[in-house]
């Protein structure tokens, strides 16, 4: 019963609007993510919930208790910080031990507490070390073991993983998912890397502007993205822009502007009901389209189109090609399975086939941002790394 | 066989580096180490000498003796000894408690306030040290700016004479060393990452706690090296004493002016107060310096 539930949330920062009105509802043991680019809203939101920012407007009820007000010594709460914030004049045991001493639980319990967390991280060997003579894997593990041991109801971890390498964070990332099987409290994660949110969390919320502009589970909203600004930030995506020429039953009819007054004609399915004439965006990810020079048979319920291959970068597992059709280019991954290529591998600037199910082009309900180029719109070159692609975004719109 | 031989060719070639860098340390400290060797060492090595012959009128006998020492055990200066102490004590404290949320607010300000504000503590240094004092006695003096204020205020109906008392000596000691403790602190607490004071509240302590467990241990180096520098010339204290003290007790450094500028004169008790002090200050500095290492050290064995 121990839920956290966020309640008109607001937060600004000399009128700049941090966190805008935002609700939530996180359930008892969850693992719920955070994602946005930087400056979206998602710290400033963590940091309400550790009690370190007081909100504008707003409630933050964990259970039955408005925690809005308390202190953060006061909430059963506790945070991972991003650069760890380990006691360097601490060793490791004394770090853990903080929480127990402030509270003068008796020394004989405080021990074999300490012990216990460290068993948890695997750090019981390196408790009398000093922080900065132990590798940043290793303060991680003491880090969470700090934050455990109060027996937090909610454990919030600020971007965790970002200062650490690749190799690393992905092992980090098994190892907080076991320890959250393990202790079974509540964790909300906060970061930027869609790959992080989506393979450890029950849930993420994507974040833009102080908004929550979509929650879910991660697959829910990498596969049925409800606006451009998610379906590009978690994954990568092809934007094109599309008019609904016609409804049947089941598929709508589009006719795709590949610019110069070229179109071509696709299917897909879909999830609202788009009137005829209306203009929108198809989001098709680069692994559901199928890429070959020889034409594919026809059949209903494929698209097909064809293209010319621009670029291609070979990336062990997969290959990325860029395909243009008229003016849009097309990112389309291709796995490197023997079964569809018998023959000599494609090449540049050699004419090619996509085709993709109609069930794999999602609609968006939104205008495709247009005042640029249509093919730069199309491949989005991870612009969300920064904020400031989706201001342009945003602002064209 | 081949591999042994590497690893020794290796280890003659790294002790030749080793060598160099050594030499080319040592010749860039020559010139502080002569200059020490001259204007320290050999003083001292007078003062020492001094403080084993007898005493004359105006210089000493060449007779060795060790009659300046026994003059000193027999406890006739232990008064003028136990004020210089009770003052630096009393100056070191004053300054700390003073100096330190001074430091903090200048670390915790924006950048272009901390410089605006350490120039602040900066700017008395640019006025004569003596006139300094002057002025403090004009400004403490039963007509001064401070009794026609407190008189104005009706907060007293008598000047109060507070000129040749030991709390005068205190007020323009705390005046004077302030800066030399704000300045050390300001430079450990500048450092501390302010973050983990979050973590700790996060974990439970509240502000008072989180003070006391975080911010002051991390600052720790600041205090050591604040105290230092104040605490140390404080004892030798000579000129703030002499013009603002009261004239019947006086401080170990005033002792010993007397002792070389009081004709009879008496060199070799002046010298051997001095190498007294000497020793007494360095006992202190290496106790100190000794216990602020070993915390560490215990620590770790507490653990295991």
């Amino acid at each position: 019963m121990e839920e956290i539930r966020i309640e008109n949330l607001t937060k600004s920062f000399d009128g700049f609007i941090a966190v805008n009105d935002v609700s939530f509802t996180i359930k008892t043991g969850e693992l719920f993510s955070f994602l946005g680019p930087s400056g979206c809203g998602k710290t400033t939101l963590l940091r309400m919930i550790a009690g370190f920012e007081t909100p504008l407007t707003g409630r933050i009820m964990l259970g039955n208790q408005d925690i809005t007000q308390l202190p953060p010594y006061k909430r059963q709460v506790n945070t991972i910080f991003q650069n760890y914030s380990l006691f360097p004049h601490m060793t490791v045991y004394e770090n853990v031990a903080f929480a127990l001493r402030i509270k003068k639980v008796p020394h004989a319990e405080i021990d074999s507490r300490v012990k216990e967390m460290l068993q948890l991280v695997k750090m019981e060997d390196q408790a009398a070390k000093y922080p900065n003579t132990i590798s940043g894997g290793q303060k991680q593990r003491v880090a969470i073991a700090r934050a455990l041991i109060n027996k937090p109801k909610v454990l919030l971890l600020d971007e965790p993983l970002a200062a650490l390498d690749l190799k690393l964070r992905q092992h980090m990332l098994i190892e907080l998912m076991n320890i959250h099987d393990a202790v079974g409290i509540t964790f909300i994660y906060v970061t930027h890397d869609q790959s992080e949110a989506m393979s450890i969390s029950d849930r993420a919320a994507v974040m833009n502007h102080g908004n929550i502009i979509q929650s879910g589970p991660p697959d829910d909203i990498y596969e049925r993205p409800a606006s451009i600004f998610s379906a590009y930030f978690i994954g990568e995506t092809n934007l094109i822009p599309a008019e609904v020429t016609s409804i049947e039953e089941e598929y709508v009819d589009l006719k795709c502007n590949a610019g110069d007054g070229e179109f071509f004609e696709i299917d897909s399915t879909f999830h609202f009901r788009p009137e005829v004439g209306q203009k929108l965006t198809v989001s098709l990810r680069p692994e559901k389209i199928a890429i070959s020079r020889t034409k594919p048979r026809a059949q209903e319920d494929i698209n097909v189109i064809k293209g010319i291959i621009e670029d291609i970068l070979y990336l062990g597992s997969h290959t990325q090609y860029i395909v243009k059709v008229g003016n849009l280019k097309f990112r389309v991954f291709s796995q490197h399975k023997r079964v569809y290529f018998d023959d000599k591998a494609l090449d540049w600037e050699e004419p090619v086939w996509l085709f993709w199910h109609d069930t794999d082009s999602w609609l968006i309900d939104e205008v495709t941002p247009m005042g640029m180029d249509v093919g730069e719109v199309n491949v989005f070159e991870r612009p969300f790394q920064t904020s400031r692609g989706v201001k342009r975004l945003l602002k064209s719109e | 066989m081949i591999h042994s031989h590497h690893k020794h060719k290796a280890s003659i070639l790294e002790l030749k580096q080793s060598q160099k860098r050594n030499l080319q340390s040592w010749l860039l400290s020559a010139p502080s180490l002569i200059w020490l060797t001259i204007f320290f060492s050999i003083p001292y090595l007078i003062v020492i000498i001094y403080s084993l012959l007898l005493p004359d009128i105006y210089e000493v006998k060449f007779q060795f003796t060790l009659s300046a020492y026994r003059e000193i055990l027999s406890g006739t200066y232990f008064k003028p000894f136990f004020l210089a102490f009770r003052l630096a004590l009393m100056t070191t404290l004053l300054c700390l408690l003073l100096g330190y949320p001074v430091a903090y607010l200048i670390a915790r300000s924006s950048e272009k306030w901390k410089n605006f504000l350490l120039v602040l503590i900066i700017i008395p240094f640019w006025t004569n040290f003596i006139i300094r004092i002057f002025s403090w006695r004009i400004f403490l003096s039963s007509g001064g700016v401070m009794n026609e204020a407190l008189i104005a205020l009706n907060l007293v109906s008598n000047p109060v004479e507070i000129i040749r008392t030991d709390w005068a000596v205190i007020i323009v000691m705390v005046y004077v060393y302030l800066p030399y403790m704000i300045l050390p602190l300001y430079s450990a607490i500048e450092k501390l990452d302010f973050t983990l004071l979050n973590a700790a509240m996060d974990l439970g302590a509240n502000e008072r706690k989180a003070f006391f467990k975080v911010t002051l241990p991390l600052s720790r180096e600041g205090i050591f090296a604040g105290s230092i520098l104040v605490f140390i010339p404080a004892l030798g204290a000579y000129i703030i004493p002499q013009l603002m003290g009261n004239q019947n007790a006086l401080y170990i450094g005033q002792v010993i002016t007397y002792k070389i500028k009081n004709i009879p004169r008496n060199w070799p008790v002046a010298s051997a107060l001095s190498l007294v002090m000497l020793v007494i200050i360095a006992v202190i500095l290496l106790t100190a310096y000794s216990l602020y290492q070993k915390r560490q050290i215990r620590k770790t064995d507490e653990i295991r």
